[in-house]
């Protein structure tokens, strides 16, 4: 008996030990640490730190949803900030063309070598060339990856280069009105 | 280097050459027209006999014995400097050829700069072969090709740190101000005055630093590159200088033939208050040395780097009855100080060794500390 007892004592000691290692949840622990674990309430606490994790998921999911939201709205913004340039400088193109026939026929008459005649000669080509660059770039950029920095950079380089433009076609503009009156 | 130096004289001397030969041998040349626009209008007016002496074949000599910096383009090769860069296929890189060395310089945002070479650094190897035997014109040759195709250079930064970059080439328009980040600060580099588009952009672009800093100390000092400014547009540079500078500065003084003045002042308008910090070398020139004169004038700006090209002409593009242009030298300008730059360049308020003016991770941190000590 004695090698009996022994033999069942080890077996009892190895089934003892291997319990120490099961996990509390009853999906792991199989059938033993199925029963320890609702028995000890351990189950329900995992149900709860299972909920927990989550809410806490939901909550970084809706956060990341809300994010992407805001960035498709800014690039969206950013898009029709392009379209809405695209068209002043579209506008602006066929004033400046406008201007530089004024100009053509202002060189023709008797107020050729007035000094404003020459500076309306030579700036008009200049910022109507200039003005077609940036319809070209602004339509490049309708394309590109805007909320990346350098084409954020760009897309405001642009923008103010525009107004820029604008404000001296203005000028030069009135210049060509008074000269032609 | 020296020696790419040499060929790159020799390389534009031919190409000169060339253009002058489009016109048949002379018979396009508007000679009479070209002497009366230079007696009439040039800042010195030139001997008669000198005058007398240009002809077609060497027109190119015989205008830069009146003006060093008067040149004559044929209609079909002028381009206006007030078109700003065009878009361009290739590496987004320039070549710089500079003492001994041969520097590639790359733009913000192309395709040497995306595939990792952000600040200059030196030509060492193109697809493997050494360029120390190849001349400017077969350097950039081999730099050059079609869009999509690759390359693999060998370069060398400023510390002497080797490495090679596969560099695909692609379609590109540089920025007008570049934005570029060698370290914590971010630095703005001008390349030239574009007249109407270069002071949008700089404003454009300091706007654009206030609304995406993160971490920007306060008073953070504005630092404006300009090692890489050959010129451009004079009345650029002067607004942008205005940009720094109370109403009713003096600007500069230009003085035209027989000595006649014009006192220019800055208008009202935007005025930029950070601290700035100007970087300036031995490329730094014409319109931009104008504008570092004038800052450092005004004590605005602190000037770090290097003594400057030297030259405070400004000159002019004629255009002559067949469409061809003629530029030369009409006006000299006088800094705030009275001083004029040509022949002298402006001096920096920090001198620092070559080795420290093309790095910028090194460069800066010294123009940021001599400005906190100032």
């Amino acid at each position: 008996m004695k090698p009996s007892i022994g033999w069942s004592m080890a077996l009892i000691a190895l089934w003892l030990s291997g319990c120490a290692s099961v996990s509390t949840d009853p999906r792991e622990g199989g059938l033993a640490g199925g029963i320890k674990g609702l028995s000890t309430g351990a189950y329900d606490a995992r149900i709860q730190e299972r909920e927990d994790r989550l809410a806490v998921l939901r909550q970084v999911q809706g956060e990341l949803e809300t994010e992407r939201e805001d960035l498709e709205y800014t690039k969206a913004q950013r898009q029709r900030k392009v379209a809405a340039e695209r068209a002043r400088v579209r506008r602006m193109n066929r004033d400046i063309a406008a201007l530089n026939r004024r100009v053509d026929s202002l060189s023709a008459s008797a107020n050729r070598n007035d000094q404003r005649v020459r500076t309306l000669r030579t700036r008009v080509p200049q910022i109507q060339s200039q003005s077609a660059r940036l319809q070209s770039d602004l339509d490049a950029l309708e394309g590109s990856g805007l909320g990346d920095s350098e084409a954020d950079l760009r897309r405001a380089q642009l923008e103010q280069q525009r107004a820029s433009l604008q404000a001296e076609y203005d000028l030069l503009n009135q210049m060509s009105l008074d000269l032609a009156r | 280097m020296t020696r790419h130096r040499t060929r790159a004289v020799r390389t534009l001397a031919f190409l000169a050459a060339c253009a002058f030969a489009l016109t048949a041998g002379g018979a396009g040349v508007p000679l009479d027209e070209i002497r009366q626009v230079l007696r009439e209008q040039a800042l010195t007016a030139p001997a008669e006999s000198r005058l007398h002496d240009l002809d077609a074949a060497n027109l190119a000599i015989g205008l830069q014995a009146i003006d060093p910096a008067a040149r004559y383009f044929p209609r079909a090769l002028y381009r206006s400097p007030n078109q700003g860069r065009d878009a361009m296929s290739g590496i987004g890189a320039e070549l710089l050829p500079s003492g001994d060395d041969l520097w590639l310089l790359p733009f913000q945002g192309g395709a040497a700069a995306t595939a990792g070479l952000t600040d200059r650094a030196r030509l060492r190897t193109v697809d493997g072969r050494s360029i120390a035997d190849l001349s400017l014109d077969e350097i950039a040759q081999r730099l050059r090709g079609a869009e999509g195709s690759r390359i693999v250079v060998g370069v060398e930064d400023a510390t002497g740190g080797a490495r090679r970059l596969t560099i695909e080439r692609r379609s590109f328009r540089p920025l007008d101000v570049e934005l570029v980040q060698p370290g914590a600060h971010r630095i703005l580099r001008v390349r030239e005055f574009v007249a109407g588009l270069t002071r949008p952009a700089l404003l454009a672009t300091v706007d654009f630093i206030e609304n995406t800093a993160t971490h920007q100390p306060e008073h953070a000092p504005l630092i404006l590159d300009l090692r890489d400014a050959t010129g451009g547009d004079l009345f650029e540079a002067l607004d942008i200088a205005a940009l720094f500078l109370p109403e009713g500065a003096h600007l500069a003084t230009l003085v035209a033939r027989g000595g006649v003045t014009k006192t220019l002042r800055a208008p009202a308008g935007t005025d930029l208050e950070q601290p700035l910090i100007l970087l300036i070398g031995p490329g730094t020139a014409s319109a931009a040395e104008i504008l570092a004169g004038i800052l450092r004038d005004h004590g605005r700006a602190r000037l770090v780097g290097q003594t400057t090209y030297g030259k405070c002409d400004s000159q002019t593009d004629v255009r002559l009855s067949d469409g061809s242009v003629l530029r030369f030298t009409n006006r000299a300008v006088r800094l705030p100080s009275g001083e004029h730059c040509s022949g002298v360049g402006v001096a920096p308020d920090l001198s620092v060794d070559t080795a420290t003016l093309n790095d910028l991770s090194r460069l800066v941190p010294r123009a940021i500390g001599a400005a906190h000590v100032r």
